[in-house]
């Protein structure tokens, strides 16, 4: 480990040399990105290793090892180099998108479908309820909250709930495969986050919607928001549809080379996203369900291929989420990050308890099934994003909170939910 | 909306299609190529559908150095020193003397093109030259390797193919690499004095050998498979090669020549069977990807189709008769003497493109799509006749085993193992 770490600092220092050698010139991709992007890569997977050693999930430590090299501590990778490396992120969200839906399984939906949709229920119902009477309770320590009429800070407080609502696919997915993780709780754990992506969505379309409105910039009605929600979930079933009918076509026909073909499928799929505004995230997942459960062809090895391509893709994913990850900005609000929290944490645990009893799952699940609600990453960034992009009014302030509550979630969740797999005693790979 | 899904359709069905017609070729005549990959990006690119722009296009520059990179390295580590001490002089002497000829004869040809009839100055058209003169140097032992999948080899001609083939490659790639050292493009920074031509070429060699050295030591003297399964050690390697690849673009320099030396250290090192057999197992995934992106970034012009890329193939063809006449007919000894040494070369490969993607990068300004067009309509043309040549010249020189046997022969292991 220590060899490593001393290539790592020569790299860099040889880095250092080399850079009077060229003066700085402009490019789509800087070359100085490609370099550090590399850096990135091995540093993760060197940190990845020691995470492995120490027992906590090596995912923890592609994260750190980005949070580290990151605007946030070091530097050695600055903003516009992780703008450059967007397109590598979204090309991992894709595959580990279209593996998701792949994994979810309609035999498993029906069999635990009773059990998926309680402790959902009863997680978004948990969260919302929890999140919103917080935040209004202590709205004058919550900055976003400040100076607004009483509706208004509702529909502020309950947008800003439905973001503490979203899970981790990703999360889920890269555990499952670092552990080899098979039985009711890896299967309910996958349902429960693949599921609650899309309701996520829904409930994000009209949160979003209703405080836009209350804040001044649309007075769209009821209808109008029902509207374009159906029609943006519209949109992404049809292109989940017609690229999943895609993957099947080369499934049947072509039956080979199958990287590649996931590959430029995921890329044809965010040009198609960006030029038609749709969700590449549910696209995929729909596309990977409908290959594997009502399409005509076999699936399995389009699956196994990128069972073998998940570990590589994860370590990108979870560096660059890792060096996107802001810790200063939300360092001046830590009480009210920390508050909230436990408070979904809470929520959470609740819902995972209550919910198996109530649908009468295996004792495992109803015990452990929490664990795997507490991560939160990609998707929840993303939509802080979007708030911050589309009201800037409060956005920048709601996105900072979310961003704390995410970090935190994102270094205890994991940590969390392996534990839950090792008790529940469905890990098989050491 | 209906435009989005219009283009998604017409890729689709083209890809299906493409996919059909050189499956037959496949089954044909063993077609080693990947032609349906560079249709399915051009296809997505910017010059037809458009869902790849050509931002997007620039942006998958992590993947295209990554895939440049893998195949200077996996070059790299063909050339393992215990095993180049076991290769017979006279194998040596053939390759040597094919591929140096080859080259020679090609780079007449091009220099005089680029000069004489194109009126280039002769910085711009050496540049030209020597580039167009590497690719035409490049061959692939794939085919080679598909006939020995299929049939029985029994032709001392085969390892001499294979490694000819290497050979090829090898200074097709070190001619490449010096070229871009000694017409180096790009400024310094003003604190510094411009290195010479010279120096640059060191640099290059250097910034592989540092890599090579920092990533044997990063990896350990020992073999990965302890820590699970290749996929760890692909994020290492891909790490390495990303890392050599973006010194490389950083100085303006061919990671394809950098990665090679890398290669070239690893595979003398603890590490070379786990590392040489994760490069083997990605090459072609590697290689179709390099097709789809060279597909994308593809905009050929008339007069690149119509002229320049048909007189290409014809000068590498005719360069590659005579690099293998003086080669297989004069050099060789008399068990290995053919005149038809260079019509087994034929196939070009993965390197070839990745070379002229590399250009494409590095010298933009100097026709770039021009060398591009040439090289990809040469080398989808040569991949389709490859296989049926080399199996011709190697059933001429002795014997190729009866095609309805099945072969008990896997791909012959590379030099470094």
């Amino acid at each position: 480990m220590i060899r490593r770490l001393v290539v790592l600092m020569l790299l860099v220092g040889g880095a250092v040399l080399l850079e009077p050698l060229r003066a700085p010139t402009e490019g789509v991709i800087a070359p100085r990105s490609l370099f550090l992007f590399g850096i990135l890569l091995l540093t993760a997977d060197t940190f990845g290793a020691l995470a492995h050693d120490l027992r906590v999930p090596r995912l923890l430590g592609y994260l750190v090892a980005g949070l580290a090299l990151g605007p946030s501590i070091a530097g050695i990778v600055p903003v516009g180099v992780l703008e450059d490396l967007s397109m590598m992120k979204r090309l991992a969200v894709g595959l580990i998108a279209v593996l998701a839906g792949a994994e979810l399984r309609i035999a498993d939906l029906r069999q635990r479908g009773r059990v998926i949709a309680f402790i959902l229920a009863l997680q978004t119902i948990f969260v919302l309820v929890a999140v919103v009477a917080t935040t209004l309770f202590a709205a004058r320590w919550i900055p976003f909250l400040a100076g607004l009429s009483a509706s208004t800070a509702f529909f502020i407080a309950l947008l800003f709930a439905v973001m503490l609502t979203v899970n981790s696919p990703m999360v889920t997915l890269a555990l499952l495969t670092e552990t080899g993780a098979k039985g009711p709780l890896s299967r309910t754990t996958l349902g429960v986050v693949l599921v609650a992506d899309v309701v996520v969505i829904l409930l994000f379309t009209g949160a979003f919607s209703l405080a836009q409105a209350s804040l001044g910039g649309t007075t769209a009605g009821a209808g109008v928001i029902m509207g374009q929600l159906l029609w943006e979930v519209s949109k992404a079933v049809l292109a989940g549809v017609v690229v999943g009918g895609i993957m099947s076509l080369h499934l049947h026909f072509v039956k080979r080379e199958l990287v590649v073909f996931a590959v430029v499928v995921v890329f044809a799929t965010a040009g198609a996203a960006e030029a038609l505004h749709f969700e590449l995230l549910l696209s995929l997942v729909i596309a990977g369900f409908l290959v594997e459960n009502v399409a005509p062809v076999r699936a399995e090895p389009l699956v196994e291929t990128l069972h073998q391509a998940a570990v590589p893709v994860f370590v990108v994913f979870f560096a660059i989420t890792g060096a996107e990850l802001r810790i200063e900005e939300f360092a001046s609000f830590w009480p009210a990050v920390v508050a909230l929290v436990l408070v979904r944490l809470i929520a959470v645990f609740g819902s995972g308890r209550l919910g198996g009893l109530w649908a009468g799952a295996e004792p495992v699940v109803t015990r452990y099934g929490w664990t795997g609600l507490v991560p939160q990453a990609g998707v929840a960034l993303g939509l802080a994003t979007t708030v911050a992009d589309r009201l800037p009014a409060v956005g920048l302030s709601i996105q900072t909170l979310t961003i704390g509550i995410i970090a935190i979630n994102q270094a205890l969740g994991p940590i969390l939910f392996r534990r839950g797999l090792e008790r529940a005693g469905e890990v098989t790979a050491v | 909306m209906q435009t989005t899904l219009a283009a998604l359709a017409v890729i689709t069905v083209g890809y299906i299609l493409a996919y059909l017609v050189f499956d037959r070729l496949r089954d044909r005549f063993g077609y080693v190529g990947g032609a349906e990959y560079v249709i399915i990006g051009f296809l997505l690119g910017p010059r037809m559908t458009g869902l790849l722009g050509a931002a997007e296009v620039q942006d998958l520059t992590p993947i295209v150095s990554l895939a440049l990179g893998w195949l200077g390295m996996l070059l790299g580590t063909y050339f393992r020193l215990p095993a180049l001490a076991r290769i017979d002089t006279s194998h040596l002497r053939i390759a040597f003397t094919e591929a140096l000829a080859t080259f020679g004869f090609a780079l007449a040809a091009l220099l005089a093109l680029f000069h004489y009839v194109s009126g280039y100055a002769w910085p711009e058209a050496i540049i030209q030259a020597v580039t167009l003169a590497a690719v035409a140097t490049l061959s692939s032992a794939a085919a080679v390797d598909a006939l020995t999948g299929r049939h029985r080899p029994v032709s001392p001609l085969v390892p001499v193919l294979q490694f000819t083939a290497r050979i090829d490659a090898l200074i097709a790639v070190a001619a490449f690499g010096l070229l871009l050292a000694i017409f180096h493009q790009g400024q310094v920074s003003l604190t510094v004095r411009p290195p010479t031509a010279t120096e640059w070429a060191v640099i290059n060699v250097a910034v592989g050998v540092s890599s090579g050295v920092l990533f044997h030591l990063f990896l350990g003297p020992g073999s990965r498979s302890d820590e699970g399964q290749g996929s760890r050690l692909f994020v290492a390697l891909a790490g390495a090669i990303v890392v050599a690849s973006g010194a490389s673009y950083y100085l303006n320099l061919s990671p394809i020549y950098t990665n090679l030396v890398l290669g070239f250290i690893l595979a003398n090192s603890g590490a070379h069977r786990d590392v040489t057999r994760l490069l083997l197992n990605t090459e072609r995934p590697v290689y179709l990807a390099l097709l789809v992106f060279a597909g994308a970034a593809w905009s050929p012009s008339s007069p690149e189709l119509l002229f320049v890329a048909p007189l290409f193939v014809l000068i590498r063809l005719a360069a590659r008769l005579a690099g293998g006449w003086v080669a297989g007919a004069l050099s060789a000894p008399p068990l290995l003497r053919t005149p038809w040494l260079g019509r087994a070369l034929l196939a070009q490969g993965g390197i070839a493109v990745a070379l002229a993607v590399n250009y494409t990068q590095v010298r933009p300004d100097l026709n770039g799509d021009l060398i591009l067009t040439a090289t990809l309509v040469s080398v989808l043309l040569f991949d389709i006749v490859a296989s049926r040549e080399v199996t011709q010249v190697v059933a001429a020189s002795s014997a190729v085993g009866d095609p309805a046997t099945p072969t008990d022969v896997a791909r012959p292991e590379p030099l470094s193992s």
